[in-house]
């Protein structure tokens, strides 16, 4: 116990912008994979055979490779791109921390799609019928009645996969990034305290996925009131 | 094509001719016609399978008919084919006319995740274009006049059958349709809240409103319908006025029908 305590004291500051990167890298993955999840989803569900099979091939290479060559894809291969070297992004796109945003994005968007697939699956037929029957455009039948729809039935399951997102995020670490992990590794090499280094990182990663669930379940109780207030 | 305004009443509000409708190797529409002018009540009768809902469905598009003309106050609702299927011409067309043409379902099917006030506007502002505060004073009338004002801050689930009924009517009023269809709006009900719902019916009836009704109820026929449809395996068997054709059935299947129906 006393270990740990000087560990905070010494490395706190360290603990605190390893976290803040964490952080960072489980809000900007999952609004943007969420952002592109749902035209993803949309697009599984085409009757365009093109589009919907681009998209299932999409979600298959993403949930069917581990996540860590997913990272190493993305961080020694853009390089090999000529193309990519070139561009005006390259500065941008060289950074590791960029690369890891990437592959965060891209991975969550995949899992993410199907959940909320699910979530416009499950949407009851005839709420559907009912805004294209008073004459709602497709756009607007999504828009006002199936996306709301499915946003709710899809939180629990979506609050899961921002859990597992963050837990991920510790492989950016192998990409030289000192979030959480990356930290918690400097730290363990410098004191030779391997054991109370990484339960200390463990304790603030189980705080972060205690604060996820805690915000997920406020927006479950916001969001899923129509169901729950029954008469 | 002349505007609604001055050309109500001039053409039938409803023209539907030859209508067909087949699922696969099933046709189950075999030529189907229809006329409702304006203030027409016309009660759409027949056992199950018979097509009755298929019917509604194809004139507000919700299925694709696989042939006949359907025409809204005159304008002619364009097909072509599509990877050999029957389609609309225009989808813009479609949602234009789907939106002079109110259901209201067996199932209600309100918006579940809106307020009883949101289900209500959220048409009259999107598809319609109405201010915010307009769409309200519409919504608070509509819901006022089916009987519900005071749940207007409820979510659909809070409620009891025959008031998610009667808030679907008034959201489909609340579009000022120029037709109202109707299928089977009581029968999803517990016989107790069954009128309650029939009552709002007939008040639209009275008003002059134009309705295709399909319903097991055959006292609302005989009392609110100016005209009866019996559908028998995707035809018309028997038509008139309720009180000839209800009272002696011409067709040996409508009149057994009848007698199997308890009123
Ligand atoms: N989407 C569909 N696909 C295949 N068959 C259908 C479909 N919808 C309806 N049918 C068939 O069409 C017939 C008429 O159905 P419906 O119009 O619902 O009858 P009703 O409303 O009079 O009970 C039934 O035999 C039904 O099985
Ligand atoms: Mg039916």
């Amino acid at each position: 116990m006393q270990v740990l305590a000087d560990l905070a004291t010494e490395y706190w500051r360290d603990f605190l912008a390893g976290t803040w990167l964490t952080v960072q890298l489980v809000v900007l993955s999952s609004v943007l994979g969420l952002a592109l999840a749902v035209p993803l989803a949309i697009a599984r569900l085409s009757a365009n055979r093109a589009l919907s099979g681009a998209a299932a091939g999409y979600s298959l290479f993403f949930r069917g490779t581990p996540m860590l060559v997913q990272i190493f894809l993305v961080y020694y291969g853009l390089g090999q791109f000529e193309a990519i070297r070139g561009s005006v992004l390259w500065p941008v796109l060289r950074e590791a921390w960029v690369c890891a945003l990437i592959t965060f994005v891209l991975n969550t968007a995949a899992y993410s799609g199907e959940i909320v697939r699910g979530g416009i699956l499950a949407v009851p037929k005839g709420e559907v019928e009912a805004a294209r029957a008073c004459g709602m455009t497709r756009a607007q039948a999504y828009r006002l009645v199936i996306l709301p729809r499915a946003f709710s039935i899809c939180l629990p399951a979506y609050s899961n996969e921002v859990v597992i997102l963050m837990k991920g995020t510790s492989l950016a670490s192998t990409i030289t990034l000192l979030e959480l992990t990356g930290m918690a590794r400097l730290a363990a090499s410098d004191t030779y305290q391997p054991i109370q280094v990484f339960l200390l990182a463990g304790a603030i990663y189980y705080l972060l996925t205690l604060a996820i669930t805690r915000l997920f379940a406020r927006l479950e109780a916001r969001f899923t009131r129509y169901m729950t207030d029954a008469r | 094509m002349t505007t609604t305004g001055n050309s109500r009443g001039a053409q039938p509000a409803l023209e539907v001719s030859g209508l067909r409708k087949t699922y696969g190797t099933q046709e189950v529409l075999r030529g189907v016609s229809l006329e409702a002018r304006d203030h027409d009540v016309v009660a759409i009768l027949g056992s199950s399978g018979s097509g009755k809902s298929t019917f509604l469905r194809c004139i507000n598009l919700l299925e694709t008919p696989s042939a006949g003309e359907l025409r809204i106050r005159g304008e002619l609702i364009g097909m072509t084919t599509r990877r050999g299927r029957p389609a609309p011409a225009d989808p813009r067309q479609v949602d234009r006319i789907r939106a002079r043409l109110a259901m209201v379902f067996q199932q209600f099917n309100l918006w579940q995740h809106m307020s009883v006030l949101q289900n209500v506007t959220a048409a009259q502002i999107h598809v319609l274009g109405r201010s915010r505060e307009e769409a309200v004073e519409k919504a608070e009338a509509m819901l006022a006049k089916v009987g519900v004002a005071d749940k207007r801050g409820h979510y659909p689930s809070q409620l009891s059958g025959g008031q998610q009924q009667r808030v679907a009517i008034a959201r489909a009023l609340a579009m000022d349709p120029e037709v109202m269809l109707f299928d089977e709006p009581t029968s999803a009900l517990d016989p107790e809240l069954v009128n309650e719902v029939l009552r709002v019916m007939r008040g639209l009836a009275e008003e002059g409103r134009t309705m295709l009704v399909v319903t097991h109820e055959i006292g609302f026929a005989r009392e609110a319908a100016d005209r009866v449809m019996f559908l028998h395996d995707g035809r018309v068997e028997e038509e008139g006025p309720p009180r000839e054709v209800l009272a002696e059935p011409r067709s040996e299947r409508f009149r057994q029908f009848l007698s199997g129906s308890l009123k």
